[in-house]
């Protein structure tokens, strides 16, 4: 077996085209489930009536079923149903089809990552103990200042590490994008290992180029999760 | 808006979960394969010399942070090319073959984490007690380390099963015929026009599956960690 490694280092420049693509799909993913998921996770962990169990059941749901089945039943259905919503019902003259495919991305890995950030900020809160409350509010804050300034910035510390695997996880799905014609690093090296058939060539450099993003992003998080723990000891001492 | 016929997900569900086994055989070959392989790993990783150790370290690290299917996209291309340099042709190969190498090497890895952390968490004292009391190294591991660790392993054996499973609904696109091929078949026969009935059948069938594999396992774990807890006690 011989490897066309002309083919490679082309196939590699082309496919760094996609890298920002990838990391925007995390990203923004990240920025707009996170809120979300912590509003999720706050109002499990009161366990009042009907939202929480609406929220166990979504969180269930979409940790029970595989990615690849979300992005496609998404993606056979809300292109139709934005369609009808816009075109029929409100009757705007509304070109659906024209939507960049990312904003499904969005929407898809959105709401995957929600549910699962939403658990892991659960278990975070769960760390810190309910004497934190109790002592905040006792000395003058209000619920909001003691969770802004007391409650999660402990929190964020336990749930650094999981954040850091939500996020690789959350990364090598954005692969699954090319489902929905996102040109993303997968998508590109499909096309570039189309023209001579050399796909163990083309996806040999996905291999590579994903690993970097992940040493990367773990790079980034270990940095972070270094920086936060001296600050938890200076204020220890 | 597409029409949505309700009952066609019926007629689904009775026409995928015929193929339900497949999904489960090619998951029990991933699980036998990936969790030999990664006893050899954690092996490597508690015990052996520094270059056994390293290997195993950089193996763990690079699947972990492989996506699915570019795994499963070179397993699939790639080994039959790799395998015809030494004078083999599997290009005949069933599509299960592949699909088990693919996930056996991915699952491989977490199974090593998972059997490392269990077998850390066992007190050291506890092999050294064995040993003084008479039992044989092996008999030492089978009898007093194994029943423990079993107990810690399985909650993150249980996600890996279930991520497996998820993970595994990706064959279909190499065509492989399992539960989620079948739901593809159908909305092809049918030219694309139940593909949300098709869907929300297969999302029935994971989702019942994870939690029959969550539930299950769940039990079997309060049934093992009781009788750790009497032993603890007396």
């Amino acid at each position: 077996m011989k490897l066309n490694t002309d083919f490679m280092i082309k196939t590699f420049l082309a496919a760094l085209k996609g890298i920002p693509v990838t990391l925007e799909i995390t990203v923004v993913t990240l920025l707009l489930s996170a809120p979300i998921a912590f509003f999720m996770a706050l109002k499990r962990l009161h366990k009042k009536g009907i939202g929480s169990r609406i929220t166990a059941g979504y969180v269930s749901f979409v940790r029970g079923t595989p990615i690849v089945l979300q992005i496609l039943f998404l993606y056979s259905l809300l292109p139709s149903l934005l369609n009808y919503l816009l075109n029929r019902v409100l009757e705007l003259d509304f070109d659906v089809f024209g939507v960049p495919p990312i904003l499904y991305a969005f929407a898809v890995f959105g709401l995957n990552t929600t549910a699962v950030l939403s658990e892991v900020f659960r278990s975070a809160l769960l760390t810190v103990g309910h004497g934190q409350m109790e002592a905040a509010i006792s000395v003058g804050l209000s619920r909001r200042q003691a969770y802004l300034r007391i409650i999660i910035p402990q929190a964020m510390v336990s749930a650094l590490p999981n954040i850091c695997n939500t996020t690789v996880n959350l990364l090598k799905s954005t692969s699954l994008a090319f489902m929905m014609t996102v040109k993303d690093i997968m998508a590109i090296a499909k096309v570039q290992a189309a023209y001579g058939y050399n796909y163990i060539e083309a996806y040999l450099v996905v291999l590579l180029i994903y690993i970097l993003l992940c040493t990367l992003v773990q790079l980034l998080f270990k940095a972070v999760e270094r920086y936060l723990s001296s600050y938890k000891k200076l204020v220890t001492c | 808006m597409r029409p949505f016929h309700p009952e066609f997900i019926f007629t689904a569900l009775r026409q995928i979960l015929p193929y339900l086994w497949v999904t489960i055989a090619t998951m029990a070959g991933t699980v036998f394969f990936g969790s030999l392989a990664g006893i050899l790993l954690a092996r490597a990783k508690i015990r052996r010399g520094p270059v056994l150790r390293a290997l195993s370290e950089i193996y763990i690290y690079v699947t972990r942070c492989i996506p699915s299917i570019v795994m499963l996209f070179i397993v699939y291309y790639g080994l039959p090319e790799f395998m015809l340099a030494f004078g083999i042709d599997i290009n005949n190969f069933s599509k299960a073959f592949f699909v088990i190498v693919t996930f056996s090497i991915l699952f491989a890895a977490n199974m090593a984490e998972v059997f490392r952390a269990a077998y850390e968490s066992i007190d050291p004292g506890q092999r050294e007690a064995a040993l003084s009391a008479g039992l044989s190294e092996w008999q030492a591991f089978y009898r007093i380390i194994l029943p423990q660790c079993i107990v810690v392993a399985l909650p993150n054996f249980t996600n890996a099963l279930v991520n497996l499973m998820k993970e595994g609904s990706l064959s279909y696109t190499i065509g492989m015929l399992d539960v989620m091929g079948k739901g593809q078949l159908m909305i092809g026969i049918n030219h694309g026009s139940y593909s949300l009935e098709v869907y929300l059948a297969l999302s029935l069938i994971y989702w019942a599956m994870t939690l029959v594999i969550e539930h299950g396992f769940g039990t079997l774990e309060k049934h093992l960690s009781k009788g750790r807890k009497i032993v603890a006690a007396s």
